[in-house]
């Protein structure tokens, strides 16, 4: 049998076409697509396995492997538009380096820390795990074993993660990845309204008339997005953008005002523009006596260091009382912020004072719709949820809040740091729907759904990303699993804390991952990993918008992925085994059964039959454990947030959608939360009605500049900012192993200014060393790329595994969020 | 050059051949070799220990032959096969459309940016390029003359049909 | 314009189209579109949305006999959907019958 090419793309022309026009696809095009074997070609979609955009591909799958994917032009969030990794998704999954058994250090056939990786099966794999976690629990108990996992695992993993650890082995000790990323934006959104993510969602975009970057290169980080904000600012000519960075990236492309401000000024600007609505009487007064309430902040709450650190003997209230603050009123406030003139502000940041004013009337002017756009700017900063709290005290200040337009928006960085890592609640310190462990109904209310007996969950936040490293280090975390992410690569200060706690024999270091990343080399164990539409999953966007999608393809053979994983390994636990006689006494029908049977194979999450999927759909966990697992967890997971303003739709229905934001109430959902008409949780007559908090109302916080943990000096003379770049996702894990954007971007360069470079003898293309306090790495000198830093400030990005960037940087964080910054540190460059 | 002379044809063609092939087969040789030696998995650090660093080789030049590239799949935006080193693309200028844009293309003889590029978020056809696909760098990208670190095992569908089709011919 | 730059090519593209048309003026703008070169109607939707291709040898000739149809009065709106060059100078053996 023959093919005539021109006809099968014409065919495919034709299916494209009559999916938009919503007809079904014609004789000509079905016949063509589906009548042959040859040409079969399946599509369906899914959400992008990148950023927190959470764009909607269709993904094109022929004889079992992934041959296209293009932006699905049904998605309200990309209508048909991809960036350059979202177009090249189709080769993610196809490195040759795919690992496919796990593989175990070893010497002579025997488990050791220093022996070398060799191919075992996935029962002495699950064996050696298991050997490991009841030694640790049987010598230290719960706080010894711990978990590192991600906001790019699917909503199912990271709530059978949670079941696992915080029921089943009875620790806090699991922290996602998003910790590193958008701590202090839940830190921000808890601490001003009560309730975290975001009120407003990207119909925003079309509806402002200014947007106001913080710390957001969105051109590179959310593409997407930022083909949004261009179309809008390219068809509507009265649209204004401002754009604040510590360096000038792409995104000044665009900016109609264009702000460079020295590290940690940024909490000043802030403090200044909300003067100046102040000082030229544009308070929205109505708005803010219904709906506001003032408070002081504590101050002086040190640096997130180790406690031996001298900036934390110095800090006066890093203690308990570092989040707490005392009730104002407007005058008081008023006088706060009445210190941050724009003469003073002007000099702190070294931002010119007429930007600072046309900045600052963007907000002010009443007329102006204006949303704000942060990402790691704000949030991996030492005072990231100030910086959050403070934009929050702006918007309310002038009431353009919750309204169509009128937006302050808290980028996600990855696929699903809302969906999972914050919905979820796959922090140490949290439970579904916003609950917290150390609220004792909050753990009342997941003992009941999750049918435990009372006492089952630990009352103690456990060990957040940055103290896991600290505490393999120090001996205290033995047993640790990493799942879906490259923390070997992604934390600070690698050189200090995470490479020698991962290389501490005292510890057993398990990492699950498609790719050998760094983290695994550092590992003692590898589990071979399935990834994307190689399993079923949900992941929920940054604005609220959750998006199912179905397993297309199979794993290659002995790659499982992280929810097999999680639910396999729990077979290997007799409840005796993890939880004490007294608990057990409390329900005494769990004698005898495994982890398995209590928190998985039970009434609530067995209840749905393999029936449920479609026979012609791929699902290899269901399948295997025989029952649909996914949709399972899901529901039980759901029933959490249902009824109380987190409400999702059944599960079924995101299948058929592109998405849905939730609340989902009466099957609608929800574009813009606090606000009559558009939100259902709002109370009739209320006008607005922050319902996070119990009177009603958002909080504005005052909270001063503060200084940064550590700034250039004499001898460690620059500012190093570190962050991402738009071919690669995060570590280049994935997207390093695809031709075209390692071509693209293949090497981590620092980019520094002509002037530094020279002053240095430097030259583009010199090798040199970056070095701190704490480390060093080598690069090559960049002084005409993308990013153009200020005299003082050199960037270097992270995705590089051969150039790690992190054995630099300062593991100093926000002591509310614990999120690192990773935005300042000092550093000197030497040639090589 | 005497010493030519003395090679055979054979010979000469297996040297150009190994010549050719070099740049795909080294970086996988030498993981071979590692392999077998420490069994590393290193593959994006060319087996590096976490504690150390090999020197960063230069950075490579910008591939800027203006030979099109095969897209894997028809929705694949091209790669850009020439520098772009000081185009501006900002709200005031766009260097690329220059010589993409419809009415340029006849004397640029570049290729025009595809009708796509003409439709709005709605849908809807416009007369210029829509302003949504302004920013050609958020899809096009330039190609480093950097040799992949890891193979890439992805087959496109055309590869794939042909495959299928040899098969299904020799039965 | 000259032709002279099309003639080189040995590109084959094909676009595929959404016309939404006035109800009325269905069969006029179908009959409109068959009467350009190289085009084909798939499907015509009770909502009066045609799915149509047009096939050509370079983007020009696509842009330009989409340029004819646009301006039809019964087109409330013209949006291309997908486009595909086929290079038929470096890849040949699969187009063969």
């Amino acid at each position: 049998m023959s093919i005539n090419r021109r006809e099968f793309i014409k065919a495919n022309a034709v299916a494209a076409a009559a999916a938009v026009a919503g007809v079904s696809v014609p004789a000509i095009a079905s016949n063509l697509i589906t009548s042959s074997d040859i040409t079969k070609l399946k599509w369906d979609k899914a959400p992008c396995r990148f950023c927190g955009t959470g764009c909607s591909v269709n993904v094109g799958v022929m004889d079992g492997k992934v041959v296209a994917t293009h932006g699905d032009i049904k998605s309200p969030v990309n209508k048909g538009l991809n960036c350059v990794k979202g177009y090249f998704l189709s080769k993610i999954m196809y490195g040759k380096d795919r690992l496919t058994t796990p593989l175990l250090r070893m010497t002579n056939g025997k488990y050791d820390k220093e022996g070398e990786f060799t191919p075992i099966s996935w029962d002495q794999a699950f064996d050696i795990m298991a050997e490991k976690a009841k030694e640790t629990l049987k010598k230290s108990g719960p706080t010894a074993v711990g978990m590192f996992g991600s906001g790019q695992w699917t909503v199912q993993e990271g709530y059978a993660a949670v079941k696992l650890y915080k029921a089943g082995f009875r620790s806090n000790n699991i922290d996602p990845n998003a910790r590193h990323c958008m701590a202090s934006a839940v830190g921000g959104f808890m601490r001003t309204f009560g309730i975290d993510e975001p009120m407003g969602c990207y119909d925003d975009l079309e509806a402002a008339d200014a947007f106001v970057l913080w710390g957001s290169n969105m051109a590179e980080m959310h593409p997407i997005l930022w083909t949004r904000l261009t179309d809008r600012r390219l068809s509507a000519p009265h649209v204004k953008v401002a754009v604040l960075s510590t360096f000038e990236h792409r995104s000044f492309d665009l900016a109609d005002n264009g702000m460079i401000f020295t590290p940690q000024t940024d909490l000043a600007i802030l403090n200044y523009i909300a003067h100046y609505i102040i000082s030229t009487g544009r308070v929205n007064k109505d708005f803010v006596n219904k709906h506001t309430n003032f408070r002081l902040g504590e101050t002086d709450i040190g640096y997130g260091l180790r406690p031996e650190h001298p900036l934390e003997q110095k800090a006066k209230n890093n203690g308990k009382s570092k989040g707490s603050s005392t009730p104002i009123d407007f005058d008081e406030y008023a006088k706060f912020v009445s210190t941050y003139t724009v003469e003073y502000t002007s000099k702190l940041s070294g931002v010119p004072e007429h930007k600072l004013e046309a900045l600052a009337e963007l907000y002010a002017d009443p007329k102006i719709k204006v949303t704000s756009f942060w990402t790691m700017g704000f949030n991996q900063h030492t005072r990231g949820v100030w910086a959050n709290n403070l934009v929050y005290n702006i918007h309310l200040l002038t009431g353009k809040i919750s309204t169509p337009g009128n937006s302050p928006f808290s980028l996600t960085g990855q696929p699903s740091a809302c969906g999972t890592a914050r919905e979820v609640g796959t922090f140490s310190h949290r439970l579904p729907a916003d609950m917290v462990v150390t609220n004792p109904k909050h753990r009342a209310i997941a003992e009941k759904i999750w049918d435990l007996p009372e006492g089952t969950i630990p009352a103690k936040p456990g060990y957040h990303a940055v103290l896991q490293n600290r505490m393999l280090k120090d001996g205290k975390l033995n047993f640790y699993w990493v799942q879906c992410n490259n923390n070997m690569q992604a934390a600070a200060n690698i050189n200090e804390e995470a490479y020698p706690g991962y290389r501490n024999p005292k510890n057993f270091i398990v990492v699950s991952d498609p790719y050998p990343t760094v983290t695994a080399q550092a590992a003692d164990l590898i589990l071979p990993t399935a990834m994307w539409v190689e399993k079923e999953g949900v992941y929920g966007n940054a604005e609220r918008r959750t998006q199912s999608w179905y397993q297309m393809v199979e794993a290659p053979t002995g790659a499982k992925s992280d929810l097999w994983q999680l639910v396999e390994f729990s077979k290997r636990f007799a409840i005796e085994d993890v939880w004490p006689e007294e608990l057990i006494a409390k329900k005494p029908e769990v004698r005898g059964k495994t982890l398995y049977d209590v928190l998985f194979q039970n009434p609530s999450v067995a209840k749905f039959s393999l029936d449920e999927i479609p026979d012609e759909r791929l699902n290899d966990e269901s399948r295997d454990f025989g029952f649909y697992i996914q949709k399972g967890l899901f529901e039980e997971y759901a029933s959490f947030g249902r009824g109380h303003a987190h409400d999702l739709a059944p599960y079924d229905r995101y299948h058929k959608e592109r998405g849905l934001r939730w609340p989902v109430v009466n099957g609608k959902e929800t574009k813009w939360r606090f606000k009559e008409g558009s939100d259902p949780y709002v109370k009739p007559g209320s006008g607005w009605d922050f319902y996070g908090h119990k009177d009603g109302r958002a909080i504005i916080f005052a909270l001063p500049y503060e200084p940064p943990a550590e700034s250039p000096d004499e001898e460690y003379d620059l500012w190093l900012s570190t962050g991402r770049v738009l071919e690669h996702w995060h570590s280049g894990s994935m997207t390093q192993r695809v031709p075209e954007l390692y071509k693209a971007m293949p090497d981590a360069l620092v980019y520094m200014h002509p002037d530094d470079a020279k002053s240095r003898g430097m030259r583009r293309g010199d090798l040199v060393k970056l070095i701190s306090r704490r480390g060093e790495v080598q690069t090559r000198v960049e002084t005409r790329g993308r990013n153009k830093p200020p005299v003082g400030l050199v960037y270097m990005p992270w995705f590089d595994a051969s150039r790690l960037v992190n054995k630099v940087t300062l593991d100093a964080t926000d002591p509310l969020s614990k999120q690192t910054d990773y935005k300042k540190c000092a550093i000197k460059i030497v040639k090589v | 050059m005497k010493d030519l002379k003395l090679v055979s044809i054979a010979g000469l063609i297996a040297l150009l051949s190994t010549l050719f092939l070099a740049p795909i087969l080294t970086s996988f040789t030498v993981h071979a070799a590692d392999k077998a030696e420490r069994n590393t998995v290193a593959t994006l650090r060319d087996h590096t220990e976490i504690d150390s660093q090999k020197e960063p080789n230069p950075i490579p030049k910008v591939i800027n032959n203006d030979i099109k590239k095969a897209r894997n799949y028809p929705m694949q935006p091209p790669v850009i096969p020439h520098t772009i080193r000081s185009y501006e693309v900002n709200k005031y200028n766009n260097k690329c459309m220059s010589c993409h844009s419809r009415h340029r293309t006849e004397k640029s003889q570049a290729p025009m940016v595809s009708v796509t590029h003409f439709m709005n978020r709605d849908g809807n056809f416009l007369a210029e390029i829509s302003p949504r696909r302004y920013f050609c760098n958020q899809c096009h990208v330039t190609q480093l003359d950097a040799e992949p670190l890891v193979e890439n095992t992805f087959i496109d569908m055309h590869s794939l049909m042909k495959q299928k089709t040899a098969n299904t011919t020799e039965h | 314009m000259t032709q002279s730059s099309n003639s080189q090519t040995s590109e084959y593209h094909v676009a595929s189209l959404i016309a939404s048309c006035i109800l009325a003026q269905v069969d006029e703008v179908k009959a409109a579109i068959l009467a350009v070169d190289d085009t084909e109607i798939h499907v015509t939707s009770a909502e009066g949305k045609i799915v149509f291709t047009i096939e050509g040898t370079s983007h020009k000739d696509i842009g330009k006999k989409m340029d004819i149809l646009r301006v039809h009065t019964g087109i409330l709106n013209l949006s291309p959907v997908y486009h595909q060059v086929l290079d038929e100078s470096v890849d040949d053996d699969a187009t063969k019958q």
